[in-house]
């Protein structure tokens, strides 16, 4: 292994048996012991990476395409075929949460079962027991029962065993959507916080908004090869390229097909004012122009969309809809941009993002980009709060 | 050496696997613990009935002599047996989370371990009754043939458990097995009445010197004899070493098979 790495993946195979009739049992075996008949299907053939101390990687690629199968060889799940992978370190993995955790008991001893899992001792796990549960948030529940909280009281409390185990490396696989809203920064910031002190990271998402957020070094996988190896950005623009490209495709062949709903991609966004010149930093009473590229994969009607408003520290602050102005939304196909003017800014100083998301007319999300853009706001006036509010004092 | 470590590491999981299986077994049971002691007396019971009263063996205080020796034969059945599910019963954890496999295997010998020693209270209270007496020399070996067997048994586990995964209807056959193995040892009765031209033969079996052992211990009250130990060593050490290779080997398929 070469010094400064924290994980090397070398050329690494990986197969697994379909049985047409899987049997494991001795008399089976015995029976019909010509019988077991199988096809083999290879599910990654031949990738090789490494990590660096430190780095964080992102995994990218479509259902099936092996990238959990990946994590799954990096915390010795699964072994492979023919290859090597070595890790330096201690490893800890967040990819399924709650292992072994025991209805009947309190939050408090299921901490101490879960940690153990997870290779803490004793004296380990009383260290941290504080921290986990503040982390948690459950002070009032912890010696209650497990089978007593909510599915996200228990998500919670399994995050903050996983997200306290001190590692080297930590490998997550889709789990950062626990809890609610607020919870889920939290768990975001606390890993930004174990990436800066130093822990290598390798993370599975679908959700590239995360990667982008979080990873140096992203790697699309696609039928079981590494189809692309670079930052994030560079990655993205290729993958969404392929995912673009392949739907129309599928529609191509699909014509017949009525039900098939269109499907829309987002594209880039811009924030201009009124000249349409970019600007990234404003003042209060500036006119604010939001601009949203889209790409509709087949003709997509029945929608609405909706701009959330979000200050960097994670405040909501605004939101605003079709729905909500009663705007009709025409059906599209192809590129189309959407323009929303906000014509007096009114908002303190401060750094603020737009999150973008489309529904359907049935309200399932058909769309959600997080940061679609970012600006900030500068004033030489030294009021408290969020918003300016139009006021005079009245003198005596 | 790596191996170790990291094991060491997890102590902490196997301690509250051990736990929670000893809570959990006598949990529901109205008796409770008491079963702990209960089910060697009664077992106890019915062989002393069927040996001293109907079979006669003509052995002075019969049910002593069975009794030390069954004990822990009970502890290596159990783990023959019913340490075949230790892996597949936690296949849960198996599929989604890393851990030394050898984990299960190991808080599951030393739940039953833990389950003899206290039965061993039975054990001395029933000598003491007796008026046997205890040689305190012969008591000092007592420990290293306790560990033996826990290696031997450990052993079998590694095996057992490995290969039930693989092939899931192995733990009735080898109740089977248990129940023959324990007439293939000798439990009711003494190595003596073995014929001599099978002797050889019995002593292939790590349980034979090891009941030997233990009943040099208890009911004799005499050091066991240097070679039954020697034997009883060599014979659980590789029985260990070749369970825990295979063990090494078969692991990594676990997780595909479930």
């Amino acid at each position: 292994m070469k010094p400064g790495n924290a994980i090397e993946v070398k050329d690494v195979k990986i197969k697994f048996k379909n049985y047409h009739d899987k049997s494991n049992t001795l008399k089976d075996r015995v029976i019909h012991w010509k019988r077991n008949k199988y096809e083999s299907s290879w599910v990654l053939k031949g990738i090789s990476f490494e990590v660096k101390k430190g780095q964080a990687l992102g995994l990218i690629g479509s259902n099936g395409c092996g990238k959990s199968t990946t994590l799954k060889m990096l915390t010795r799940i699964l072994y492979p075929n023919s290859g090597k992978i070595e890790l330096s370190g201690r490893v800890s993995s967040l990819l399924e949460l709650g292992a072994g955790f025991h209805p009947d008991l309190s939050g408090r001893e299921n901490i101490f079962i879960n940690a153990s899992v997870f290779g803490l001792s004793r004296k380990e796990i009383k260290n941290r027991l504080d921290d986990i549960i503040a982390f948690s948030e459950l002070e009032e529940y912890i010696d209650n029962p497990v089978r007593t909280y909510s599915s996200g009281m228990y998500m919670r409390l399994a995050f903050s065993v996983a997200i306290n185990v001190d590692a080297d490396i930590l490998l997550i696989d889709e789990i950062l959507a626990v809890g609610d809203i607020t919870f889920q920064d939290k768990c975001f910031n606390r890993l930004m916080e174990i990436k800066q002190s130093g822990t290598t990271i390798v993370i599975v998402s679908h959700s590239m908004d995360q990667i982008e957020r979080i990873c140096d070094k992203c790697i699309w996988i696609c039928d079981g090869l590494i189809k692309e190896e670079g930052t994030p950005l560079e990655v993205r623009m290729k993958y969404l390229d392929y995912m673009r490209s392949k739907k129309i495709l599928k529609e191509g062949n699909n014509e017949e097909n009525e039900d098939a709903v269109g499907e829309v991609v987002f594209e880039s966004a811009s924030l201009t004012d009124m000249s349409g010149n970019h600007k990234g930093v404003y003042f209060i009473g500036d006119e604010l122009k939001l601009r949203l590229d889209l790409f509709a994969v087949g003709l997509f009607e029945g929608y609405q969309i909706e701009v959330n408003l979000v200050r960097v520290d994670g405040v909501f602050c605004y939101g605003v809809s079709t729905s909500t102005d009663q705007i009709e939304c025409k059906p599209w196909e192809g590129r189309k941009n959407f323009t929303i003017v906000f014509s007096e800014m009114n908002l303190l100083r401060g750094k603020y993002y737009f999150d973008l998301h489309i529904i359907d007319n049935q309200g399932v999300t058909a769309l959600f980009e997080g940061k679609v853009a970012e600006f900030e706001v500068e004033n030489q006036r030294s009021e408290r709060g969020m918003v300016y509010l139009k006021h005079e004092w009245i003198k005596e | 050496m790596k191996q170790l470590r990291e094991l060491w590491q997890y102590r902490e999981m196997v301690f509250s696997l051990v736990r929670r299986d000893l809570k959990s077994r006598y949990r529901d049971s109205v008796l409770g613990f008491l079963w702990m002691f209960l089910n060697p007396l009664l077992q106890l019971c019915i062989y002393t009935i069927v040996f001293s009263i109907i079979m006669r063996m003509n052995i002075e205080k019969f049910y002593l002599f069975l009794f030390v020796a069954l004990v822990p034969w009970i502890f290596f059945s159990t783990c023959l047996s019913g340490g075949a599910k230790a892996v597949l019963n936690e296949k849960d954890l198996v599929k989604k989370i890393y851990f030394p496999r050898e984990v299960l295997p190991l808080s599951y010998t030393i739940s039953q371990f833990v389950n003899m020693l206290l039965s061993f209270i039975v054990v001395f209270a029933v000598v003491l009754i007796s008026g046997m007496g205890l040689n305190l020399k012969a008591l000092c070996y007592l420990p290293l043939i306790m560990l033996i067997e826990f290696l031997f048994a450990l052993g079998v586990v590694y095996i057992a458990s490995a290969l039930t995964v693989y092939f899931r209807d192995l733990e009735p056959f080898l109740q089977i097995v248990a129940m023959g193995w324990m007439y293939l040892t000798p439990i009711v009765y003494p190595v003596d009445a073995v014929p001599e031209k099978f002797v050889r033969l019995f002593y292939l079996n790590p349980m034979t010197s090891i009941t030997i052992a233990y009943r040099d211990i208890l009911y004799y009250g005499k050091v066991p004899d240097m070679l039954t130990l020697l034997n009883a060593i060599i014979l659980g050490v590789v029985v260990f070493i070749v369970g825990k290779i295979l063990f090494a080997v078969l692991q990594k398929g676990f997780a595909r098979e479930f």
